[in-house]
């Protein structure tokens, strides 16, 4: 198999909740002590993603899943672990070494309204990021590329003056994905770029980037909490629970056959046309806090399947039949 | 008679340069211990059409025309002292975000409390009681816990539930429930629509249903209606509207869902966009994105024809029923 495009190791991410040192101290049973306390968002991700696919990442909000995207774009610095693009390690880089990878690498957040600038119009938008990584171009090729790129997502490039504001929740996002696609970028990181918009639009929006996919051969990171969006979209997927993966696996095999109690449970919630009534597992509790994680796996609170070792020991991932990899000692035992 | 009658409802604003007509001839009723869904895009006027039924469309907003019949008084008609007595009573709404709909400095039971204490003369102790008896029977895990704890010691999943215990307060007759999962995650939303839809079927309470979500519509509830651009433009039994769509909105609706095309296909897509209101075209409000349009549609809106048991308001359709007709006859 030919090397990933982007791997992540073992990556960890906390978010100090403590504050500076004063704030951490407390006075309990007639001692001062400190105090700290942090969200653990990242627990050990371990993920490849290769040229040519889309990586989905799904799960439930708190699971990690927009912190993963924003640390592998190095807009978070991970707590631990490092992030390789193309055999380079880039979490380290700064400044000037970081810059090319900033062009190959680009992002579109989930909402359109708040991504664009309101004060820049949308050649504005999209100028900007094609000047700043080819400070050599010449006025009219950055026109032509401006033209270039709008037209592809679908955008008349007669609308150049008019402002954010003046076009709908679809034709914004369009304007974002543009504007990714301005500097050629290899590799998207698409955080729910259809998740604040219509039934219909999602379809356009999701069509335009499978056809810029094909077009200029883009690889994807693309985060999501719609599973049917994923079995449409993603080549991969990585279900992620509290801060972890707990499967990944072709959509093929996923869909088909999930290990994982908790993809099946997820799976089963999908609201179905042909269902006449909700048929989901159910589980036990909510989802526990990321500040102070369960011992062992941290989905055995809610899992139907949980015993002794699952409280105490983390399940790692291990290869399954289907070619997928799932973290779970049920699933390991045999028990599943 | 049916419940609830909406009766050619017509719903403006009033704003500088003329009024916007968010509602225009909204007609449909329902049943004792029905559950109807409402379908739509945003901006199509489906929480208008909600809001509505209970005069609680802000200004510069007004209901301009038609009738809404409650057990055969018109609730457009009355005054705000009359409608009282049955918003959160008889007809009960549960909203989209359970944290903007609770009262972040009053704890859950106080909030309880004081909507029993609205409508009943009982004793607080006696209006407790009830409160924890709604609250268990959303299955709150430690329900007696929960009467004393605020808003924000709930978890989102949680937090609707109590709004749907305090939907149940008072025995409503209707429940009208405005994308009550929206806010909530896959897992949770199951849960929160299984908890609904058997409390409605417990207590035969009639649930109206609006959701973007045409999956949850398929699982909830028996009948349907699609609206577009403020109007309705197909209503009928769930079933018959998921598997056998008749208007060109809807069928595009349904099959520009991930889960209609094949994995990794291009998806089936409308083109456009939903009109915003201040410029609705003429005719049928949905010819410019229709691929069966002709000359007609873009004249005058069309009248409903029936289809089996939908309701459609398309010229295309109609055409195709009175061909069919002409085949028949031609046969016999």
């Amino acid at each position: 198999m030919t090397s990933p495009l982007v791997s992540i190791r073992d990556l960890e991410k906390r978010f100090d909740l403590s504050g500076n040192l004063l704030e951490q101290i407390t006075f309990e049973g007639g001692r001062f002590r400190r105090k700290q306390e942090a969200v653990h968002a990242i627990n050990g991700v371990n993920l490849e993603v290769h040229k040519g696919e889309a990586l989905c990442v799904v799960g439930e909000s708190g699971c990690g899943k927009s912190t993963v995207a924003r640390t592998v774009m190095g807009l978070l610095s991970p707590s631990a672990g490092e992030i390789h693009y193309d055999g380079q390690r880039i979490d380290n880089l700064e400044g000037k070494a970081a810059l090319p990878y900033r062009r190959k690498m680009q992002m579109i957040f989930q909402n359109p309204y708040a991504s664009l600038n309101p004060r820049m119009t949308i050649q504005q938008t999209l100028e900007e990021p094609i000047r700043f990584h080819h400070p050599g171009w010449a006025a009219t090729e950055v026109r032509d590329k401006i033209h270039e790129v709008m037209h592809s997502v679908g955008i008349d490039p007669d609308w150049g003056s008019r402002f954010g504001h003046e076009f709908s929740g679809g034709q914004r996002q369009r304007i974002a994905i543009a504007r990714a696609l301005a500097v050629d970028p290899e590799f998207i990181v698409a955080d729910e770029p259809i998740s604040a918009l219509d039934v219909s639009i999602q379809a356009q929006v999701l069509n335009l980037l499978m056809d810029a996919q094909e077009s200029r051969g883009l690889t994807y990171l693309f985060i999501t909490h719609d599973l049917a969006v994923v079995e449409h979209f993603g080549t991969r997927v990585a279900v992620m629970y509290l801060g972890r993966v707990c499967e990944l696996a072709d959509t093929k095999t996923l869909f088909a056959t999930p290990r994982h109690p908790y993809t099946q449970a997820l799976l089963s919630a999908i609201p179905k046309l042909e269902d006449d009534r909700p048929n989901h597992i159910r589980l036990q509790g909510e989802v526990p806090t990321p500040v102070n994680l369960p011992s062992g796996c941290v989905f055995h609170g809610r899992c139907p399947y949980a015993n002794d070792r699952c409280r105490q020991e983390i399940p790692q991932l291990i290869a399954t039949d289907g070619g997928g990899q799932v973290a779970c000692h049920a699933v390991e035992e045999g028990r599943l | 008679m049916a419940l609830l009658e909406v009766k050619n409802l017509d719903v403006r604003f009033a704003v500088r340069g003329g009024d916007l007509t968010a509602l225009r001839g909204i007609s449909f009723t329902l049943d004792k211990g029905e559950r109807l869904g409402l379908v739509g895009e945003s901006g199509a006027g489906k929480s208008v059409a909600a809001f509505s039924i209970l005069n609680l469309i802000a200004k510069p907003g007004y209901i301009a025309g038609g009738q809404i019949l409650f057990e055969g008084r018109d609730l457009a008609a009355m005054s705000e002292r009359e409608l009282r007595k049955i918003r959160g009573n008889r007809i009960a709404m549960i909203f989209q975000d359970p944290m903007m709909t609770l009262n972040p400095v009053l704890t859950i039971g106080t909030q309880m409390v004081e909507a029993i204490l609205a409508h009943r003369k009982i004793s607080k102790k006696e209006a407790r009681a009830i409160a924890l008896d709604r609250l268990q029977k959303v299955q709150i895990p430690s329900p007696e816990k929960r009467l004393d704890q605020y808003p924000h010691e709930l978890s989102g999943g949680m937090r609707q539930r109590v709004i749907i215990a305090i939907a149940l307060l008072l025995d409503p007759e209707i429940i009208i429930a405005d994308e009550p999962t929206t806010a909530l995650d896959v897992t949770i939303q199951a849960e929160i629509m299984d908890l609904l839809l058997n409390l409605c079927e417990q207590e035969n309470v009639a649930l109206m249903l609006i959701t973007h979500d045409l999956g949850v519509v398929s699982q909830v509830t028996q009948r349907m209606l699609v609206m577009y651009s403020g109007r309705i433009i197909e209503q009928g039994p769930t079933r018959e509207i998921i598997n056998d769509a008749q208007h060109p909105y809807t069928q595009g609706l349904i099959n520009a869902l991930p889960q209609m095309g094949e994995p990794g296909a291009r998806l089936f897509q409308i083109p456009g966009s939903m009109p915003s209101l201040k410029n609705v075209p003429t005719g049928c409000p949905f010819h410019p994105r229709c691929s069966f349009a002709t000359d007609h549609c873009k004249r005058a809106m069309p009248e409903y024809v029936r289809s089996g048991n939908v309701d459609v308001a398309c010229y295309e359709v109609a055409n195709l029923i009175e061909q069919e007709k002409r085949m028949q006859e031609a046969e016999s």
